[in-house]
């Protein structure tokens, strides 16, 4: 579950920087921003790998509960005035709750019926989800306005918006604490355990099926917590987080199953990777294939070097 | 001619050398023992010639064809076939339809065709009422199933993976009888077998494995004596 | 008990067929969509058969639609002859990228298939000069000049021929091929099954049948625009009618068809909002609570006290 940095690894970060200072002189704004929001995208992907990683699901249904959590944090704002930041708290207990609910209600049922199940019923779990949203919402978009997210500062004479490095902050919070959960605590040690081999977890006695329900329910919380930040900077509509899912697929392949610090990598790579693209006269409408690209050349060359006969 | 030589063959999973330096051969009409204690590489053996994945190093020669970059199907056409240690029947068919898929693919018959060489198969190796679904039968029908897949694809060479694995005595010696059979009829036949009596019973020549490498090679009676052999089995005593 | 059988599906064939003949314009756009959802259905499940879960359906209706509605438009070429035409992309394109989906199982397969959908879709936008961009294209006549009685009988020889290529691969050689390989993959190698070359002609037939469904769609409404063709409604659908009649068979997608259509309509017109919500449900139940489908929960609930001959082949296990 958590490769220790290989050497790959750091070749990648080397290249990584490199590329960095190189972009940082030709369009500091690419940069920036990439890193923003790589950031946001390493949050919001490390508890898809967790759940792939220890259920074993790919779970289709990731970017809706992002919806979920900004939706709950848009009405907290518009019906009680309740500032986004403060939102943090409840949307995140709330979305453990959904998580923790759904995964009792569907999931938990579906662990042992193979992956044709699984992927069937997390794709319908998306589809209840958005067109729920979109029943009691419509699909007309929503947001949320404060004047703090659109700060920003001017550094070596270049002007870029401040509050998107809670992204980055978020992400080294919530990757530290994973694992430190992961290696200090004796839950998160029953899960790496899990993880590695459920059937011999339970033998020593772990309670795997209370491992899987705590990491779903984490892993959703997470997930509200992404949210409730990216509530302030996005617009709020019911496919708003649909996306995301791909995009935390395509980061967690690209990192490799259970190498929880190369999602973080992979993030920033892509997010700055992305806004390069954007930046590139005319190239605004092809960064969307950035990811689909990269994520079908990660699979096919993992595929290829397995070597199928 | 053997029908089956393999020469320095070897296997790396990783750190893990599984197979190591092997070279053996197999002639027409025989049966061969492959024998070791648990984790000795006898079933990565089986993968390695079947090509369910590829060697890291050495040849594999069958009926004098250097077959290392065929893949799996294209060396069943040649005549290798195999039954799985696990039985794995393809369990939306009947019986028959499952021994028919050797027939039909191994041998690349018509569904009719197919159809009578399967019963041909089945009366064969004793395998009664083949046309119902394949739930609920024992386990010696299973295997027999196994069995009558792999020969329905006509092979020159069977590997027999653990066959009596899970059997009683009655029918232990039901499935001698049906191995002998097959000898009869110039099969080559390699059995990886745990059971030693199957193998004093069957094997003309047995090789020993042990770590991934031969460590003896002869007859049975032959190699049982030897210190090595029984050392493998209950580890070296201090 | 054969014959009548027979006779039943012959009744049936002959009433969807004589439908133009007294119903309206309504009941036919009805039909007419059950059938191309039908279509699409069966598709998804001939897939399924080989045991990999595909999620690009949308994404080979939508070039199949693009070609189609582009040779028209650009090359002025027959509307019929596009149609075959989008068949004919769509499935060359599947040939060439068989050789690397193929490769993948699984969720990778799945999600790779997922991807390519939108990155047809994104490249079809960017290229505005030859494909109108976001805004699509729209063709200069529909179909039949909008025939509905026409375009309905083409849709219903599309969806026939569609059920018996689907009937006769139940019956062939590749049937055995394709359960072999979504059973045990080792074991059909095993038995000398080339299961690449199987994956693909599977592959292959059910892109081309996706691209001449889409085309027939495009030229249908004479329009093409890249959210509305590439939507995800060509996949889920398709996917929900073959899960609730029952997958890895015929009647189970025909069926799923001709229900949720008939339900869908219903439900669009009292819920204008999210009556997509009810597919979602039904995925959700069905994989929980009826696996084999209502068709042979149904044939089970009727032949229970007889000896089934068969085997029940009906479970999402793999």
């Amino acid at each position: 579950m958590l490769a220790a940095a290989s050497k790959k690894q750091y070749l990648f970060i080397a290249l990584l920087v490199i590329a960095a200072i190189v972009i940082g002189f030709w369009e500091p704004h690419a940069l920036i921003y990439g890193i923003q929001r790589g950031s946001l995208y390493a949050v919001i992907a490390l508890p898809l790998a967790l759940i792939l990683g220890i259920l074993g699901v790919l779970n289709l249904a990731h970017g809706e509960f992002l919806t979920v959590g900004m939706y709950a944090t848009f009405v907290l704002f518009s019906r009680f005035g309740v500032d986004p930041m403060l939102s943090t708290v409840p949307v995140t207990l709330l979305l453990a709750v959904v998580g923790v609910a759904v995964y009792l209600l569907t999931i938990k049922h579906v662990l042992k019926a193979g992956h044709l199940s699984q992927l069937l019923i997390t794709f319908g779990i998306s589809l209840v989800i958005s067109e729920l949203i979109k029943s009691i919402y419509t699909t007309q978009p929503r947001g949320v306005f404060t004047t703090y997210s659109y700060s920003s500062t001017t550094l070596a004479g270049i002007r870029f918006g401040t509050y998107e490095f809670l992204y980055l902050l978020i992400a080294v919070a919530v990757l530290v604490g994973l694992q430190l959960f992961l290696k200090k605590t004796r839950l998160g040690q029953a899960t790496f355990a899990v993880g590695q081999n459920p059937r011999g977890a339970s033998i020593v006695g772990i309670n795997v099926s209370f491992v899987y329900l705590f990491v779903f329910g984490l892993s959703i919380a997470i997930v509200g917590l992404a949210s409730v930040f990216m509530v302030p900077r996005v617009s709020i509509f019911p496919g708003a987080g649909t996306p995301y899912t791909m995009k935390s697929f395509a980061l967690t392949a690209m990192a490799g199953l259970g190498n929880l610090n190369g999602i973080l990598l992979a993030g920033i790579a892509l997010g700055i990777f992305e806004a390069v693209v954007n930046a590139i006269p005319g190239g605004s409408g092809w960064s969307d294939v950035v990811f689909f690209g990269v994520l079908i050349l990660v699979i096919m060359t993992r595929a290829i070097r397995e070597g199928r006969r | 001619m053997p029908v089956l030589e393999t020469r320095g063959l070897e296997k790396r999973f990783g750190g893990l050398l599984a197979v190591r330096d092997l070279s053996f051969s197999a002639s027409r009409g025989e049966i061969l023992g492959i024998i070791g204690p648990n984790g000795a590489g006898k079933t990565t053996v089986i993968n390695l010639v079947a090509g369910i994945f590829p060697e890291t190093s050495g040849q594999i020669y069958f009926k004098g064809q250097e077959i290392n970059k065929l893949s799996t199907h294209e060396r069943n056409h040649l005549g290798i076939a195999r039954t799985f240690q696990s039985v794995r029947p393809l369990d939306h068919f009947t019986a028959l339809e499952n021994v028919m898929i050797g027939a039909l693919f191994g041998q690349g018959m018509h569904l009719a065709e197919a159809r009578e060489y399967a019963y041909e198969i089945c009366d064969l190796i004793g395998l009664k009422n083949v046309d119902r679904s394949i739930d609920n039968l024992t386990v010696l029908d299973l295997k027999k199933i196994e069995i009558g897949r792999a020969l329905a694809s006509k092979p020159d060479l069977l590997f027999l993976d653990e066959l009596m694995a899970g059997l009683n005595a009655d029918e232990t010696a039901e499935m001698i009888e049906v191995v002998r059979e097959l000898q009869r009829r110039q099969l080559t036949i390699i059995v990886v077998e745990h059971i030693m009596a199957v193998v004093r019973e069957l094997t003309q020549r047995c090789i020993v494995l042990d770590g991934g490498a031969i460590i003896a090679e002869g007859s049975y009676e032959e190699v049982a004596k030897q210190e090595r052999v029984i050392e493998a089995y209950l580890g070296k005593e201090e | 008990m054969r014959n009548k059988a027979m006779l039943i599906v012959a009744a049936f064939v002959i009433a969807a067929a004589s439908l133009p003949l007294f119903a309206g314009p309504y009941f036919l756009s009805v039909f007419n969509t059950i059938f191309v959802y039908m279509s699409l259905a069966l598709t998804w499940d001939i897939m399924l058969r080989t045991g990999q879960l595909s999620y690009g359906t949308a994404g080979l209706f939508g070039l199949g639609a693009y070609a189609s509605a582009l040779l028209v438009a650009k090359a002025g070429l027959n509307p019929l002859v596009s149609i075959a035409a989008g068949g004919a992309f769509a499935g060359l394109l599947a040939f060439f990228l068989g050789f690397g989906v193929l490769r993948l199982r699984k969720i990778y397969f799945s999600i790779t298939t997922l991807a390519l959908t939108t990155v047809f879709s994104v490249i079809i936008r960017n290229l505005p000069r030859l494909t109108g961009g976001a805004s699509g294209t729209v063709l200069p006549r529909a179909l039949f000049n909008g025939d509905p009685g026409k375009n309905y009988w083409m849709i219903y020889c599309l969806a026939l021929a569609v059920i018996a290529i689907s009937v006769w691969l139940s019956k062939s050689k590749t049937h055995y091929a394709i359960n072999a390989i979504r059973n045990d993959e080792i074991t059909a190698r095993s038995s000398g099954i080339d299961v690449f070359k199987y994956l693909l002609f599977i592959f292959v037939l059910t892109s081309t049948i996706q691209g001449v469904i889409g085309a027939f769609y495009a030229q249908q409404y004479a329009f093409v625009q890249p959210e509305a063709t590439f939507s995800m409604n060509f996949l889920l659908l398709p996917l929900a009618m073959a899960l609730v009649g029952g997958v890895y068979s015929t009647i189970g997608p025909v069926v799923g068809a001709v229900l949720l259509g008939l339900v869908s309509e219903y439900l669009k017109l009292i819920m204008p909002y999210g009556h997509l919500i009810v597919y979602g449900i039904i995925i959700v139940l069905v994989v929980l609570f009826m696996p084999q489908g209502i068709t042979r929960a149904f044939a089970k609930l009727f032949t229970r006290k007889m000896q089934v001959g068969g085997v029940d082949s009906a479970s999402l296990r793999d």
